[in-house]
């Protein structure tokens, strides 16, 4: 029984317009955030895995299921959409325990899972209000719940972030870390990259319908070979060190820190350049720390996809 | 269907019942549903008062009046006549007018009306110069003249505008409303297949429409008792089949909303705007008299009249609409119409569950 989530070949026009195209993926467990600019594919890509959407083309799998099969895959898939609408006249808490009772549970169980999910997003205290009179942030968090409250090994989220104050943001994030630890799959989309960059294992690149690159950040940069690569250099002697640097072929630009402490060197060979600071080390340079500074998600993001449409 | 379906099917039900008995943008369903009530009320207030008045004016009279002395008052009859037949009027009025006879000559003409009430019809006699010239006859309370009078109402007004309009409202929402909320795709990412879904808010909607109708029919027939005295009703249930009658318009609201509510849940997956099939439907109703035979039976009205248990007669100075509507040329028994209803009620909503099986949300285009 396979454990992920696989998109083959798949395609979906909304008339002449595209959604996505082409999407072929396998997706494993864990945090998976898609990415990308308006536009891009990933609310199309979230639908088509929930089945609210069809394919017009390719299949789709969720875990050895498809979405054609609601009664069991709904078992399965948690989607907090980013519709921000709740039924109308329900308060927080009849809205998730109603739509539990459709899961087959009864009356004690369903209050159970639904006062264990408002407990996990932390609204207790207002849940025998009306949902309609929730803030932005309320409503985003009783949607959270309804979609987890039935213990979905699946979580779809599509930007569950928005909305949400910093210190309930962090307990959400917290919240899907450990969702993913118990081997859940989270498939989150957002556009607060430096967020995506913490809390994700893998990244899903999307730009015009099509996924730009996907894997674990690091991995993705590594695989864009026409971009140099910024490594930043802590040492004693940065000055010396950049002219050592010029000799050498792979590299395209040596720039002294702001704080003259170090140095940001442009490498086109990342492999060559960590074999020549093994040399520098022997030469009697005192190398604090090398690390990659362009390797994060905002800089594959603005490298793969453009820096305008970049949001942070 | 399992345990489960069951489970699931209340739910959606509990859930629908919410939204459809108490929206605020359903208030107007009850208006529908409670108009013919206020107007049998009115109406049925109206007569007790004149009732009283004329049961004063009938207490006044010289003797006990009976419809056929008012029979036998003829036109020009002397006022003597009169009185010799009927006694003194109760009520009389008099009055003197100017009549010309001439260029510059005028003659005074005395007009008089006089009243009479055998205690439940008024006769209403206008004498010029002591002779009659007018009778007019004011018909009392009378139960076979209201039912049919409710007859033509439940038929004209009731199924064919109250019903078909309040099931416009509340079965079209059903799905259209929450796309337009952005809220179906709650229930479409449940473990509920899209039948059973449908099948839940179609139940959900019948209850919240047979309640609101039904109450309406029985509140109807209530007020229109209302006027009459205790044993006029006990003699119009027990022997003038007023049980099986009230039974029958009751069925056929509840028939009405079962049928108009599976085409309008099966509208309201199909088209975007209700006006387009709400014309449509009422056009295809309305010309179901004219329609070839086969065609005849696609329609809902086509069942139901044919279980009205007041036949409307086609009398020659109706309007043509009216007589159209109320025309049946081909009716059928009671358990065809049933029947017929029923299964042209399941072929709409099996249609209508192919729809909403390949439905998909995007709210960007509803």
């Amino acid at each position: 029984m396979s454990d992920r989530i696989v998109f083959d070949n798949v395609s979906k026009f909304y008339g002449d317009v595209l959604g996505v195209n082409r999407v072929s993926l396998s997706i494993p467990p864990g945090i998976t955030s898609l990415v990308g600019p308006n536009g891009s594919g990933k609310t199309t890509l979230m639908n088509l895995m929930s089945g609210l959407i069809r394919p017009s083309r390719g299949h789709i799998r969720i875990v050895d299921l498809t979405p054609d099969q609601p009664e069991q895959l709904f078992h399965l898939v948690g989607y907090c959409s980013q519709y921000d609408s709740l039924p109308k006249g329900l308060t927080g808490y009849q809205f998730v325990h109603s739509y539990l009772r459709l899961y087959g549970y009864d009356r004690v169980k369903s209050e159970e899972l639904a006062w264990s999910a408002i407990d996990r997003v932390g609204l207790r205290e207002a849940a025998h209000r009306k949902a309609a009179g929730y803030s932005k942030g309320m409503r985003q968090r009783i949607r959270l719940a309804q979609s987890l409250a039935h213990n979905p090994r699946v979580l779809v989220l599509d930007e569950p972030l928005n909305g949400l104050d910093p210190l309930v943001r962090a307990e959400t994030i917290a919240l899907f870390r450990g969702l993913a630890k118990e081997g859940c799959h989270v498939i989150l989309s957002s556009h607060v990259l430096h967020e995506v960059d913490i809390i994700s294992d893998q990244v899903i690149l999307m730009s015009g319908g099509y996924v730009a690159a996907e894997g674990n950040i690091q991995g993705v940069r590594s695989e864009i070979e026409d971009h140099p690569m910024q490594i930043l250099i802590r040492c004693d002697r940065p000055s010396e060190l950049a002219a050592r640097f010029f000799g050498e072929d792979h590299v395209v630009e040596v720039k002294l820190h702001n704080d003259r402490r170090g140095l940001l060197v442009k490498t086109r060979d990342p492999n060559r350049f960590y074999l020549l600071m093994n040399r520098v080390a022997l030469d009697g340079f005192a190398v604090e720390s090398v690390a990659p500074c362009d390797d994060d998600v905002n800089s594959v993001y603005e490298y793969l996809i453009g820096t305008e449409e970049a949001t942070r | 269907m399992n345990r489960v379906t069951w489970t699931q099917i209340r739910a959606i039900v509990r859930i629908e019942m919410k939204k459809t008995f108490f929206a605020k943008r359903g208030l107007w369903i009850y208006l529908l549903a409670l108009a013919p009530v206020a107007l049998f009320l009115t109406h049925s207030l109206v007569e007790i008062h004149q009732h009283g008045a004329r049961r004063q004016m009938a207490l006044k009279n010289g003797r006990p009046l009976t419809e056929r002395d008012f029979l036998a008052i003829a036109a020009g009859m002397s006022r003597d006549e009169v009185t010799a037949r009927l006694g003194d009027p109760p009520v009389s009025r008099s009055r003197t007018r100017r009549v010309r006879t001439g260029r510059n000559s005028f003659s005074a003409v005395s007009l008089e009306t006089l009243r009479y009430s055998d205690g439940n019809n008024e006769l209403v006699l206008t004498l010029k110069e002591g002779r009659v010239t007018g009778i007019g006859r004011v018909s009392g309370i009378s139960l076979g003249q209201d039912s049919y009078v409710f007859a033509g109402v439940f038929q004209f007004f009731f199924i064919r505008l109250a019903i078909f309009f309040g099931c416009l409202g509340i079965f079209m929402n059903l799905f259209r409303g929450e796309m337009l909320d952005k809220s179906l795709h709650f229930y479409l990412l449940t473990p509920v297949r899209r039948e059973i879904l449908m099948l839940g808010k179609y139940l959900a909607g019948l209850l919240a429409a047979t309640v609101i109708f039904s109450a309406s029919t029985a509140l109807q027939l209530f007020a229109l008792m209302l006027q009459f005295d205790a044993s006029t009703v006990a003699q119009y249930l027990d022997q003038n089949h007023g049980i099986s009658q009230m039974a029958a318009y009751l069925g056929v609201t509840v028939l009405a909303c079962i049928g108009y509510g599976s085409i309008f849940l099966a509208a309201g997956l199909l088209f975007r705007n209700p006006i387009v099939p709400a014309a449509a439907v009422l056009i295809w109703e309305a010309a179901n008299p004219v329609l070839p035979a086969l065609l005849k039976k696609f329609s809902v009205i086509y069942y139901l009249k044919s279980l009205c248990p007041v036949e409307i007669s086609l009398d020659p100075g109706m309007p043509p609409l009216f007589a159209l509507l109320a025309s049946n040329p081909e009716p059928v028994s009671r358990y065809i119409a049933i029947f017929g209803l029923l299964a042209l009620s399941v072929v709409v909503l099996l249609a209508a569950s192919r729809r909403v099986r390949r439905l998909e949300i995007n709210y960007a285009t509803d």
